[in-house]
């Protein structure tokens, strides 16, 4: 099937197109140059034609949104909505059931989205959500940061073992890069303690978060994996936690990069819960502005924000010591997961009010650390999502960015308490994005970072994942209408997924699977083989589930697509 | 209470599968007519069947808004579910039973069940006032399931007996009982008052933060959370004035509660 959206107005931020009236054309899935006079033409004369969105950091599938949906029914009876159409009926509102976590992000015109946390003992579990989830891809990154391995090879600095366990593990869950929470904190954990500098050694092991961190990194250059390590630092959340964020920047700097489809050699997460100044929450205060200059002067660095959106929400995290913190800090229940050798999981209600002053120092921070990073390939929207709000507010956070004037509103008739001007520069900043900046924050910017090779972009031969938005952006002052952004963001008129339209006028008139994005490292067969060895022992002695139960095979991924890499020194 | 229209139902067959009432709320119906309510569709389960399958309705006089309807359900009705949930104003009697969350997230108007209500009467009520003729059994003006906030306004009045829970997580509004009631009345209530005149088999007060009970029956046993200030006469709680001797205890200290907790001195001696 051929089609032509005609006239549109087209912000495609790699092949640098910013605001061009142009036609774009797919055909049998893939993005053309031409098309036949038989193509259908859809009529999108000066509507936002952007690549479809990609999310590079939420937790959408996994053991911990089960917990969440158990534990939290009072979330589950919200955004409840009955079976309409193609789509089956939707529940929940931080956590939403996984048919709504699909349609949700079809309706904001996003096409994937990356699974941030997946403990390894759990990916079959994960497979298993992501088969529920329609109509977006899901890219799944298991957690390394904790797991009694990699700790052990790192405290004998053997780097080559690292790399050839996660080549393998990779192969095993069925995951596309490495992710780091907390660093020796969620094994510190298991004893009862937590680690707060990147310096602090885990009980036991003797080794720090910077080696970690360190020594993962350089697996990771060593593999040349398409994406770059994914870190979520320590002392998340905590004031006085900037130096740390810094630190963790820091210290992979002189690891040479080795792979030519990103730009990063480390990713940072959730910038904002990693950005704060003062000794505790009497004198927190922001640290944006260093983290930020740190960012603007250092081109190895990417980051998402995880902005605070001033909802009821859901925090889930491996950081299962920081969600203790959070248990006591705000007396709501509070789930705790404990997974064996590999990580840890905890899961707090959480309210961020406008009223609060710590949750409008939040929101500041995150919305300073947007408009404080210079360059916008190195940030990108999240919420990471459900933790600082649901990914449903995006169309928001972008009205937000947009409009100046909003922000200052929200800071004049107190709809966020002033912390959010007396602890932060907010008040002071004036830079609004364009559309183009918001091209490239939501999709342009994470489809690098991630090393994509068939989205992000409007370039021939890549997936027909289009997004278009009902909006004049000639027509339209988004400084003065933030309300119309938003609606206009959230109600895509078009979304296209592999040419295949399952979006229009802001209802989901499509259902498609999802499809599994996972690496597969080429070339390390020998290492790899000769690590299962070294690790079967301990693996067999330790773990309470036999390794033919462990590993996920290929029916729990109906649809995958499959990055070969090629492993090279 | 201004009464122009009255509504009323009466039940002809009792479903099997409990119906649900929460569309059918003076602010919904208050311009209907007769012939609405004929085409309309009451859900049972997952399905949807004509109301007259089940009620003979009569419709009398007009009203403008809410406030001026009386429904009158007449029978048996502990099969319908939800009859005044989320109602804001009007006037709904029920002669008869009702089955679960009746006057649940009930804002405004008056609720009378001249029967027994099921589980969950008056859940996270906000305002309004819900009497209960008969017996009430547990989660009486409690919280959504999982949730930390319940009943934050209004007034319950339960002239039989409540069963286990009632007012758990009250944060405001006020729950009257003229019987007995089963174990942890109060539990987690941050606000709010509960009277109970009858007997309390155990445990009021479990984890309360704040807020007061008054118990002018008899207590079973009481938690080990709540430490005794002493013996007040003829206390003033919250407004309210009570006359008689009450043994005074804070708690519950587990939780560095300030809750009040009033024992009658006279049937409790064996406390003192």
């Amino acid at each position: 099937m051929e089609y032509i959206l005609k006239n549109g107005i087209v912000y495609d931020p790699a092949n640098n197109v910013a605001g061009e009236k142009k036609d774009v054309m797919f055909k049998d899935g893939k993005i053309v140059d031409n098309v036949s006079s038989d193509a259908k033409i859809l009529d999108v004369t000066d509507k936002i034609v952007m690549p479809a969105g990609v999310d590079p950091h939420a937790h959408v599938a996994g053991p911990k949104l089960v917990t969440g949906r158990i534990y939290r029914p009072e979330d589950s009876r919200k955004g409840v909505t009955a079976k309409k159409g193609v789509c089956r009926s939707e529940s929940g509102f931080s956590i939403p059931s996984c048919p709504a976590t699909g349609y949700r992000y079809s309706r904001m015109g996003y096409g994937t989205v990356t699974e941030a946390a997946v403990p390894p003992l759990e990916a079959k579990h994960t497979h298993e959500e992501i088969m529920a989830i329609p109509n977006v891809d899901v890219t799944p990154l298991p957690l390394f940061g904790n797991n009694w391995f990699v700790l052990q090879y790192v405290k004998e600095g053997q780097i080559e073992e690292i790399a050839a366990f996660i080549s393998s593990w990779l192969k095993i869950v069925k995951g596309y890069g490495i992710k780091i929470v907390n660093p020796c904190g969620s094994e510190a954990w298991g004893w009862g303690m937590n680690v707060h500098g990147i310096d602090d050694p885990a009980p036991y092991w003797d080794v720090t978060g910077r080696e970690m961190v360190r020594a993962l990194s350089q697996a990771n250059e060593m593999l040349g994996l398409p994406h770059s390590i994914h870190v979520h630092p320590n002392d998340l959340g905590h004031p006085g936690n900037f130096p740390t964020t810094v630190g963790t920047m820091d210290c992979v700097k002189d690891v040479e990069k080795n792979s030519s489809v990103r730009n990063q050699t480390i990713h940072i997460t959730h910038a904002q819960f990693h950005s704060y100044g003062g000794t505790s929450w009497r004198d927190a205060e922001s640290g944006a502005g260093e983290v930020a200059d740190y960012v603007n002067k250092n081109k190895h660095v990417t980051c998402d924000v995880g902005q605070v959106t001033l909802d009821e929400t859901t925090t889930m995290t491996a950081d299962a010591p920081m969600e203790y913190d959070l248990s006591r800090l705000n007396g709501l229940k509070w789930a705790n997961k404990d997974i064996e050798l590999e990580t840890a999981a905890g899961l707090v209600p959480f309210i961020y009010s406008g009223k609060a002053p710590v949750s409008s120092l939040q929101w500041a921070i995150g919305l300073e650390l947007f408009l404080k990073i210079e360059d916008p390939w190195q940030v990108c929207l999240t919420t990471d999502h459900p933790n600082a709000g649901p990914f449903i507010r995006y169309p928001r956070i972008i009205s937000w960015l947009m409009s100046n004037q909003r922000r200052q509103e929200m800071m004049d008739n107190r709809e966020v308490h002033p912390w959010s001007h007396k602890r932060t520069s907010l008040a002071t900043l004036d830079r609004e994005y364009d559309f183009n900046e918001i091209a490239i924050i939501t999709r342009a910017a994470a489809a690098k970072i991630y090393g994509y090779q068939d989205r992000g972009e409007l370039t021939p031969g890549y997936n027909a994942d289009i997004a278009v938005y009902d909006l004049n952006p000639n027509d339209i002052d988004p400084s003065k209408e933030p309300a119309a952004i938003e609606q206009a963001f959230g109600n895509a008129m078009y979304t296209i997924k592999d040419g295949q339209i399952l979006v229009k006028d802001g209802e989901v008139v499509q259902i498609k699977p999802s499809q599994t994005i996972w690496t597969n490292v080429q070339g390390y067969e020998e290492q790899e083989k000769m690590i299962m060895e070294k690790v079967m022992p301990t693996f067999n002695t330790y773990y309470t589930v036999k390794f033919e139960n462990y590993k996920v095979h290929d029916h729990y991924l109906p649809n995958p697509i499959e990055v070969k890499v090629q492993a090279s020194k | 209470m201004l009464n122009l229209k009255t509504i009323t139902l009466t039940l002809k067959k009792k479903s099997q599968i409990a119906l649900e009432f929460d569309e059918l709320i003076p602010d919904n119906i208050y311009n209907w007519e007769k012939s609405d309510f004929e085409e309309y569709q009451v859900p049972v389960g997952n399905s949807r069947f004509p109301l007259t399958d089940y009620f003979d309705i009569d419709v009398e006089g007009t009203a403008e808004s809410p406030e001026e309807v009386k429904m009158i359900l007449d029978g048996d009705m502990g099969r319908v579910k939800y009859i005044g949930s989320k109602m804001g104003a009007g006037e709904i009697i029920v002669n008869g039973d009702a089955d679960l969350h009746c006057g649940a997230e009930m804002i405004g108007g008056k609720i009378t069940v001249n029967g027994d209500a099921e589980s969950y009467a008056g859940r996270e009520m906000k305002g309004g006032e819900l009497t209960i003729m008969g017996n009430t059994r547990e989660f009486c003006g409690c919280s959504y399931i999982g949730d930390w906030r319940g009943m934050s306004g209004g007034k319950i009045t339960i002239q039989g007996n409540a069963g286990k829970q009632l007012g758990e997580c009250l944060s405001g509004g006020e729950i009257y009982v003229k019987g007995d009631c089963d174990i942890l009345a109060g539990i987690h209530m941050t606000k709010g008052f509960i009277q109970i005149d009858g007997n309390v088999t155990r445990w009021p007060g479990g984890q309360m933060k704040n807020g007061n009970i008054l118990i002018n029956g008899r207590l079973g046993t009481l938690l080990e959370g709540f430490v005794q200030d002493g013996v007040v006469t003829d206390p003033d709680i919250d407004g309210k004035a009570f006359s008689g001797k009450y043994i005074k205890y804070t708690g519950d200290i587990a939780l560095n509660g300030k809750g009040g907790l009033y024992l009658n001195a006279e049937k409790n001696r064996d406390l003192l």
